[in-house]
């Protein structure tokens, strides 16, 4: 193949990858419904490197596919049969920490929480919160604006990324954005972000950090029903209290959690989780508001801690909810859809009527606070049709929250998995210019090509 | 030429007749709504107004876009909200789309962050007279190419806005200001940063060109005692404490920018007022690291400054007898940018400016037909 | 992870073959925990990586000498399963897998003499002392051998300590709480038969009698990780047959023998003595986790005091889940301050054999371990596992640095002896 060819004479040696094995272990990332073989997986060390596979791929007009540690739950580091896979996990130095600007620069395959790891010295640390923080790159999380737990207050990715290199599609490295908070001109380095890679691959980024909280302080409480735990969320917003999180976990959810880390959570038909933070007489102050507002929202029970260890303890059986579903069911689809904040009760309610119209098993895990669900569909995929069926039940699950005003991603992106459903959110014209600008950018289509947008190779845009 | 539009429909129209145009607002950001081209049709946008959705329990807020921030910043307060980028110049009736195309967050941006950190939806007409939207109307949302940060600092070349969806917070009860002096900013700069990376989040944290500090706090009436007590202990040097509606006056005038006119310190009631261009404010994006050779240059030419948002921003006043040229060449030494928001005729980003292929690209998707003018 | 393999056609073993690759969704929180992930940065190297190339092998969609390679990389450290939210038993698939393809899989002529010199060797005392002393003089060779067997030669200990014997019954001191009995184990009642006499003897002082089974074989652990099976079963039924029922616990002293005995189950699985197997890997203790159990009597406070890193032996703290038993043990010492190493739950490279089958990548790991735990600033560090002693001290010394290495129960004796300070470096 001409594209391996070219690749060979980047001097690669060993980190050019083509054995049967090799290929196999990148065919899929965190959604293994959907796999595909590469023709070739590059491990880069260096920017150059990145630059000269790109510009390689683009010579032969061979798709690519950049991907950090895998763990895309959209299916948004999918290889294309035949393309291209470009891991960066090796790329994974924090090149510097500017305590006086409150910035770090990093390059894609930096490990989240290693970047609050190394800036803990200067007391300092990255907000965004994935639940696959201990694993995800940032990278990846750049490309598909992940969000995390304490979105509420501190926002998605996004918020925290300033500026960055990058190289374009066919090989061009440019600069975007800048180290300063307050950005200059149209905001293009927000405009990369979350573009789910079509736009090429970011070598270097620089993130902004805020200080470590002073103080912190957890909330389990545990409710008899989904829609009191979904009750006491508005009340908190309501009073003008604004947490750094609030979770919701069903019984199943926690079963699961239960079944995994043991996070010795409250027997519950729903658990809520809010977390306090800032400055230890705020916290306080906030401490005794948000306890008189849960005494009176139908709480069963109601415990809070500011110590580390439990608090990582609760924050562990949340982080680990995805996978610690394995621990139920063979397989499952985990969906990521927003409905408003008021509308978090009847949202909840007609995933319950689906999900018993449907005979599926339906765990329920989600950003109360910022109305993002995650409905975990649990099925069997050794039984004929049951992959579809639990399909068909995320379809629907997913138009109702855009009915309700809301989206069909919150936070992991549209990837190959939900691209049908972006017609439920843009209307023809709103997706014929998303097309537009990516192929201005990538005529070819080359870089991560079939995420989020149906290629013109597939049919017409969008 | 200016052409007034209250309608999707009108903008589309609009622009796919005009062979060049520029919207506006309430113009009071003069710079950004002038033309150079005398064939280039202003559009004037102030007609498209009014709040379409604002629940105060989903903290978000959909509202056309003329519609003055002052409109927005009412109707939040009522529910004790508010906008935590603090827009400047809502007093002289910024609107909101003015607002989100200059791309401009006030002092207030310190505690939570800036525009970029609240804009979650935008509706705008693209150049080939198309209404296309991006992102949406909730807090989270990972759907689409993110248009809407796009528009931030857009001036107005990428696209019509035509509404705005943006996320609120609930507003501190209450508000004091320490203020202390130093012998300049440069002394002034390591307290900013042990502020920068304390524990107290600040409303706000500005630094006048005369070395005064001012820390913003916000809480309740009980937290603020504390607060007040920790910060003046940061800051160390005699503070002075500024408190009810002396404290309000003082950073509605900074939201205002007063201070930063030209006519010296006979403000210009009008900023728009085009009769006497008397110097050119602008905005400076800087790091702390930066502040030192930045004060050292715009006080050497005399030209009256403040920093912002813990030194993340400069706003200065460059005086007439300055060209701008030498403001450019002097913000690119220092590998700074800046963007005018009045004065005399010229374009409106300076110094090192931000651009490349990939903004060539996009822009070049939006407005095919250049029918917006040139960044 | 749904899949196609027929598990019905996998013997015996297929469901512990099938069941880890269902409960794996691929999330990616073992990558870090991996250590082979962390050092060789690819993903063939990682758990969920190579779940998939065993999965795509069985499903007969990938070739299993292209997979071999990644597979063979693995430690069998079982890191992966202590970070793994979804439950996946991944030591019992790759230890089956590695058994199951054992019969087809085809070895180069030096790596099958290394392999037999091994599985002959050091699970037999006599032949390991013998091979020892044989060995030193021949390392002068090590140059000219092929590589795995110079890679042997290197791991030869420079003296032995002298033979030294157990006993076959030790009485408990004062009121008898508990009666054990003891596997002596091979390789490390060669290279360190102080462990087992330290044992001996801080049991006897917790009033715990301890009987030593004469006829009991190595468990069988080095063979049964490595595919051997076949030679793996007549080791484990030695032991059915020696080790009485009559006792409160089967006491292991190695990390990895007691993780060893108890696959018992899995290792006799499809065999008449299956049952008894697995109701004797039921009783398998490590001593550390029994004399937490039984309830330590604290030693006398130290004349000094002394800072101790204490290491997690895969094998204890992955394979069986004990972290915090040695801890405690050790916490329990007045005057002793215990202080945690970075990256506790990766491996220090020994794992077994794969110093000798792996040794760039042992080394690399042996390094990175020695780094974290002399970045302590212990005076003392303690682990559970003779592998882990000689692998450490081996790096230790290699980076030039003097630091006493002990095993937990060494410790608690020389703290009842008033001896703990100026333990000699290993």
């Amino acid at each position: 193949m001409e594209i391996i060819a070219a690749l060979g004479e980047l001097g690669l040696g060993e980190r050019l990858l083509t054995t049967p094995a090799a290929l196999a272990a990148f065919s899929c990332d965190g959604l293994t419904a959907f796999t595909a073989r590469p023709c070739a997986a590059v491990l880069a060390e260096s920017t150059a490197e990145v630059v000269a596979t790109v510009r390689a791929c683009h010579a032969t007009g061979t798709p690519f596919v950049a991907r950090g540690s895998g763990t895309s739950l959209s299916g948004g580091s999918l290889p294309v049969a035949g393309g291209v896979l470009i891991a960066l996990n090796r790329l994974n130095r924090v090149l510097s920490i500017d305590p006086e600007s409150r910035t770090a620069v990093l390059e894609p395959g930096v490990i989240n929480l290693d970047v609050s790891r190394a800036a803990a010295a200067h007391g300092l640390a990255y907000a965004p919160d994935p639940s696959s923080q201990s694993v995800c790159s940032i990278g990846g999380n750049l490309a598909f604006n992940s969000g995390g737990a304490h979105c509420l207050r501190h926002g998605m990715t996004a918020n925290h990324i300033l500026g960055m290199t990058v190289v374009l599609p066919d090989g061009e490295l440019t600069t975007l954005g800048g180290p300063s908070r307050e950005g200059l001109g149209p905001d293009w380095t927000g405009m990369f972000c979350g573009s789910e890679g079509l736009f090429g691959i970011a070598v270097e980024v620089t993130v902004s950090l805020i200080p470590i909280a002073e103080a912190t302080a957890t909330f389990l409480a545990a409710y008899d029903s989904l829609s009191a735990a979904g009750d006491a969320v508005s009340a908190i917003v309501a009073a003008g209290l604004l947490p750094v999180a609030m979770e919701i976990m069903d019984a199943l959810a926690i079963e699961a959690a239960e079944a995994s880390v043991k996070p010795r959570y409250p027997p519950a038909a729903a658990l809520l989780i809010v977390e306090l933070e800032g400055d230890r007489d705020t916290v306080a102050a906030d401490t005794t508001a948000l306890e008189a507002l849960i005494a009176v929202s139908g709480a069963v029970s109601v415990t809070h801690t500011a110590d580390p260890e439990e608090r990582a303890l609760i924050w562990k059986g949340r982080k680990s909810a995805f996978s610690a579903v394995g621990w139920l069911a063979p397989d499952y689809i985990v969906q990521d859809g927003v409905v408003p904040r008021t509308q978090l009760g009847r949202a909840l309610a007609e995933v319950e009527a689906l999900s018993a119209a449907a005979g599926i098993r339906v765990a329920n895990v989600f950003h109360a606070g910022d109305g993002n669900l995650h409905p975990l569909i649990l099925f069997d995929g050794a039984e004929a049709g049951a992959l579809e069926r639990a399909e068909q039940l995320a379809a629907d699950i997913l138009s109702m929250c855009v009915r309700l005003g809301g989206s069909i991603t919150g936070e992991h992106g549209v990837g190959v998995e939900k691209r049908a459903h972006l017609p439920l959110m843009f209307s023809p014209d709103d997706l014929t210019l998303m097309g537009e600008i990516r192929r201005s950018v990538d005529p070819g289509e080359l870089a991560n090509r079939g995420k989020m947008l149906v290629p013109m190779a597939e049919g017409t845009a969008a | 030429m200016i052409a007034t539009v209250d309608s999707v429909a009108a903008v589309q129209e609009a622009v796919l007749v005009s062979d060049r145009l520029l919207p506006v607002g309430a113009q009071t950001k003069p710079a950004l709504s002038a033309v150079t081209d005398p064939g280039t049709v202003r559009l004037d946008c102030a007609g498209l107004s009014g709040i379409s959705a604002y629940d105060p329990a989903e903290l978000t807020l959909t509202a056309a876009a003329g519609t003055p921030i002052v409109e927005l910043a009412d109707a939040l307060a009522a529910h004790g909200q508010y906008l935590p980028f603090d827009p400047p110049l809502a007093a002289a009736g910024a609107t909101l789309a003015g607002t989100v195309a200059a791309g401009l967050s006030g002092a207030g941006a310190q505690r939570y962050g800036g525009l970029r950190d609240f804009i979650i939806g935008v509706e705008f007409v693209d150049g080939r007279g198309r209404h296309v939207h991006g992102g949406g109307r909730v807090v989270k949302n990972a759907a689409g190419f993110d248009l809407p940060k796009l528009m931030v600092g857009s001036l107005g070349r990428l696209g019509v806005i035509v509404a705005v969806s943006l996320k609120v917070f609930p507003r501190a009860r209450a508000h004091r200001t320490l203020a202390a002096t130093f012998a300049s900013p440069a002394a002034a700069l390591d307290t900013i940063g042990v502020l920068n990376r304390g524990p107290l989040a600040l409303e706000a944290l500005d630094l006048t060109s005369e070395g005064r500090l001012l820390v913003r706090l916000g809480g309740d009436d009980g937290t603020l005692t504390a607060l007040t007590e920790r910060a003046e202990a940061t800051i160390g040097t005699a503070c002075e404490r500024i408190d009810g509606p002396e404290e309000a006056a003082m950073w509605a005038a900074s939201a205002a920018l007063t201070a930063l006119r030209g006519n010296g310190d006979r403000a210009s009631e009008n900023p728009s007022d085009s009769d006497a261009p008397s110097g050119d404010l602008i905005r400076i994006p800087l790091t702390p690291p930066q502040l030192p050779p930045l004060s050292t240059a715009l006080t050497a030419a005399g030209a009256r400054h403040r920093f912002s948002r813990g030194a993340s921003v400069a706003w200065a006043h460059w005086p007439a007898d300055r060209t701008l040229t030498e403001l450019s060449d002097r913000l690119a030494d220092l590998g700074l940018g800046g963007q005018r928001l009045w004065g005399r005729p010229g374009p409106p980003l300076l110094g090192t400016v931000p651009g490349g292929p990939f903004a060539d690209r996009v822009r070049a998707a939006l407005d095919p037909d250049h029918r917006f003018p040139e960044l | 992870m749904r899949h196609t393999i027929a598990t019905d056609t996998l013997g015996p073993r297929g469901p512990a073959l099938t069941a880890p690759i269902d409960a794996c969704v691929h999330c990616g929180f073992c990558l870090p925990s991996c250590p082979t992930y962390v050092t060789l940065g690819e993903e063939m190297d990682s758990p969920r990586g190579r779940i998939l190339l065993m999965k795509e092998v069985l499903e007969g969609t990938l070739e299993l000498d292209s997979a071999l390679p990644y597979l063979d990389n693995c430690l069998g450290c079982q890191a992966c399963e202590t970070a793994c939210p979804s439950g996946v038993h991944y030591g019992e698939l790759i230890t089956g897998f590695r058994a199951h393809v054992e019969p087809v899989r085809r070895r180069p002529a030096a790596a099958r003499l290394q392999r037999r010199l091994l599985l002959e060797t050091l699970p037999f005392p006599r032949r390991f002392a013998l091979a020892a002393r044989l060995g030193r003089p021949a390392r002068a060779l090590a140059e000219r051998l092929p590589s795995p067997l110079a890679a042997m030669l290197a791991l030869i200990p420079d003296r032995l300590p002298p033979a030294a014997p157990l006993p076959a019954r030790m009485p408990a001191q004062g009121p008898r709480r508990a009666r054990v009995a003891l596997l002596a184990g091979c390789a490390q009642q060669v290279l360190d038969p102080d462990i087992n006499w330290a044992a001996l003897r801080v049991l006897a002082a917790n009033g715990i009698e301890t009987v030593i089974p004469p006829g009991q074989a190595c468990c069988g652990a080095l063979a049964m990780h490595t595919g051997a099976s076949e030679r793996a079963r007549p080791l484990a039924r030695a032991n059915l047959a020696a080790f009485p029922t009559d006792v409160d616990a089967i006491i292991t002293t190695a990390a990895g023998c007691g993780s060893g005995m108890r696959e018992y189950g899995l290792l006799l699985a499809g065999e008449p003595d299956a049952e008894a197997g697995a109701a004797l890997a039921e009783r398998v203790c490590d001593v550390a986790t029994f004399l937490d159990r039984v309830g330590l009597i604290a030693p006398p406070p130290l004349p000094e005091p002394i800072t101790v890193a204490y290491h997690d032996a895969c094998h204890l703290a992955h394979a069986q889940r004990e972290r915090t038993a040695p801890r405690r043990l050790l916490g329990a010492i007045d005057g002793l301050t215990l202080v945690e190493p970075a990256e506790w739950e990766l491996c220090c490279g020994s794992a077994g054999t794969y110093n000798v089958e792996h040794p760039e990548l042992a080394r690399r790991l042996g390094a990175r371990k020695a780094a974290n735990l002399r970045a302590t600033g212990a005076e003392l560090i303690v682990t559970a596992n003779i592998g882990c002693l000689t692998q450490i001290g081996l790096h230790l010394r290699e980076a030039g640095v003097e630091m006493a290495l002990l095993h937990t129960v060494q410790v608690l004796d020389r703290a009842y002896a008033h001896a703990l300070k100026g333990a000699p470096p290993r």
